[in-house]
């Protein structure tokens, strides 16, 4: 089994740094997963580890092998390196049928016929493509055709799986079947994968690990609860979670030796706890932020609740999204029951003291 | 029955007067082609032949026959190395990239814009002086390189409009350079293919400047330098001349004839995907 070391890695297009100085240790056998909105460097450090691209600066290593730097004048073509890639746009060539598609790579190996054509067999069973072998790629739906590409992704059993936005060209619900069969897959041939995606909540619900990138800059790397728990900054947080995390601006003001926030309306307490450390930081500016399930709402004033007034319900089935506003910022907050919301009323939010974050108003940086 | 409006009419009539002032030189070809020496002389050129013969068909193959056997011959060695060397450079412009791929590609472009008369004294030296000169290798080498920038140019813009993941994908699949061109592009490329063939044969075969320049006698003369000839020096036999032609157009008809609707297809190709 194989891991995937970067180090440094910094790729350049003319003026424009894709990735900028990145740092990654994939473990073996993980689902990991680079996330980040378009244009983020994501695909960019993908390619630099198929070796479709040559990185400017830094080193990668596939398997404890040196495969790339440029430094060292070390570059191993992507014929050489055990890496299979899944695109985007699934990349069939056109005028081979399912068989010859998923045969290809066996064939540019020079396997023998008897080889390819069991191995060919048993992928597409795998992957419950046997019955379309003789089919055109223009023949088959969205959803077969991924699994082609997957096919002949796996069917040279590679040491790591490349995935450049699989799913993005499928439908909803395709794709959010398609997560779980890949997934599945993933747990049953336990080959190491790097995953692109912009989509958080396929990120967050297959990867092991998620790196999220920012205008070529690694933001943050941990487990999808990590990332939701603990954003390291405002960035994280707001990418991470849909609806994304409410966040409210105010400056640090100690009054009776206890630490608050004053949010222009209300005076919001921070709890005792988190006093020392934040004291600590010397930062005035800061960003109270809160995701919306850890808001409860209601109609009297409860002790250190803020006010908001409510523009709109939004009934989702299981639960309801409360559109607010305070001080003209906008915020979300899910509840399940609508009794003491109207729209256009007032109410008091009541936060969860143990699940609010603190950022630095002016560098992002969480303070706790 | 709905009477078609005044404009449409007068548009059919428009049309049908350009239709029969192109059909009529083709048609006094064909009848001028089977008159006697005699009807020439007492007929009108439009008018049918008075006593239909085929005798200035056999007599203009008989002086023709080994020029069209020439002008085959290099029209389709010269269309298929020009086709294919035009594939692999297209190929490589478009999808190898390398420092300077541009200018050379720039370099391609200006050289679909020499005029022939211009390269025709340095052409002939070169010819004579790698022993080409009076010889179908000569002219099938003349036209080959002279219809590689085409050639590149219609290929390097059919090769763009194919996703660039395409070949990423063959990549990682283990295929190297040459592989992907035999294994993926060129299996995609018959349009190109047809639209630069019929491209290529027609305009090698009409050619006449270098065959001028660079046969004589009849071991390489080309069938456009020979039809020329036909004109003779003193008399004009115009039904032996009028075969001639007839003789000479009727292998590019052919060819369009075979590949007119593939040819469409693949000037669609490029405008409308999908």
């Amino acid at each position: 089994m194989v891991n995937v070391v970067i180090k440094n890695l910094t790729k350049k297009f003319g003026e424009v740094i894709a990735v900028k100085n990145l740092d990654l240790e994939i473990k073996e056998k993980e689902f990991f997963i680079l996330l980040g909105p378009s244009g983020c460097g994501k695909s960019t450090a993908l390619l630099c580890i198929a070796g479709l691209l040559k990185p400017d600066e830094g080193e990668i290593w596939l398997d404890n092998e040196l495969v790339t730097a440029p430094e060292h004048d070390v570059y191993v073509p992507p014929q050489e390196r055990e890496v299979a890639m899944v695109f985007q746009d699934y990349a069939l060539y056109p005028h081979m049928t399912v068989f010859q598609n998923i045969a290809f790579p066996l064939e540019v190996r020079k396997k023998s016929k008897n080889d390819i054509e069991k191995r060919v067999e048993e992928t597409a069973e795998l992957l419950g493509i046997a019955h379309l072998q003789d089919r055109k790629p223009k023949q088959l739906s969205g959803g077969q055709r991924q699994r082609v590409a997957l096919g002949r992704a796996i069917v040279r059993e590679p040491k790591i799986f490349l995935m450049d936005e699989p799913l993005a060209n499928l439908d909803a619900k395709l794709r959010v079947r398609m997560r779980v069969e890949l997934k599945k897959l993933h747990q049953k041939l336990g080959t190491t994968t790097v995953y692109v995606t912009h989509d958080q909540v396929e990120a967050m619900s297959i990867g092991d690990r998620v790196a999220v990138l920012k205008d070529g800059d690694l933001q943050q790397v941990g487990t999808p609860k990590e990332l939701y728990d603990t954003p390291e900054n405002i960035f994280v947080a707001g990418f991470i979670g849909s609806p994304a995390m409410n966040m409210l601006e105010g400056n640090l003001v100690e009054k009776n030796e206890t630490l608050m926030i004053d949010l222009g309306v209300s005076m919001f307490e921070l709890p005792t706890r988190m006093k020392e450390k934040i004291m600590e930081t010397k930062a005035s500016k800061v960003i109270l932020g809160f995701r919306p399930e850890h808001i409860t709402l209601t109609k009297k004033y409860q002790n250190n609740a803020i006010e908001a007034k409510v523009d709109m319900l939004e009934l989702i089935g299981r639960e309801i999204h409360v559109h607010l506003t305070t001080r003209e910022c906008p915020l979300v907050a899910i509840t399940t029951s609508t009794e003491d919301v109207k729209v256009g009323e007032n109410v008091w939010m009541t936060l969860d003291e143990e699940k609010i974050h603190i950022f630095d108003g002016n560098t992002g940086e969480a303070l706790i | 029955m709905k009477f078609p409006r005044p404009k449409r009419i007068l548009l059919y009539i428009i049309l049908i007067l350009f239709a029969f002032a192109f059909i009529l030189p083709f048609w006094t070809c064909i009848t001028t082609s089977l008159k006697t020496k005699h009807d020439v002389i007492y007929t009108v050129p439009v008018e049918p032949p008075a006593s239909p013969t085929l005798e200035p068909w056999t007599e203009a193959l008989d002086i023709m026959g080994k020029p069209l056997l020439n002008s085959l011959i290099f029209t389709l060695f010269a269309t298929i190395f020009s086709c294919f060397i035009g594939s692999i450079n297209g190929y490589v412009l478009s999808k190898i990239r390398f420092k300077g791929s541009d200018m050379i590609f720039l370099f391609f472009s200006i050289g679909i814009f020499i005029p022939y008369q211009t390269v025709l004294i340095p052409l002939l030296l070169t010819m004579s002086r790698l022993g080409l000169y009076n010889r179908i290798e000569g002219l099938i080498l003349a036209h080959t390189a002279y219809g590689i920038p085409i050639c590149t140019l219609l290929f390097r813009n059919f090769y763009r409009e194919i996703p660039d993941s395409l070949i990423m994908a063959a990549k990682t699949d283990g295929a190297g350079t040459w592989t992907i061109y035999r294994r993926i592009l060129l299996p995609l490329s018959s349009a190109p293919f047809v639209v630069a063939g019929v491209l290529q044969f027609t305009s090698i075969w009409n050619d006449f400047l270098f065959g001028l320049v660079l046969a004589r006698g009849s071991e390489a003369l080309p069938a456009s330098v020979a039809l020329a000839n036909l004109k003779g020096t003193t008399t004009a036999f115009w039904n032996v001349q009028m075969a001639g032609a007839l003789w000479y157009a009727l292998p590019v008809t052919i060819v369009f004839l075979i590949l007119g609707k593939y040819l469409i297809r693949g000037y669609m190709a490029g405008a409308v995907k999908g």
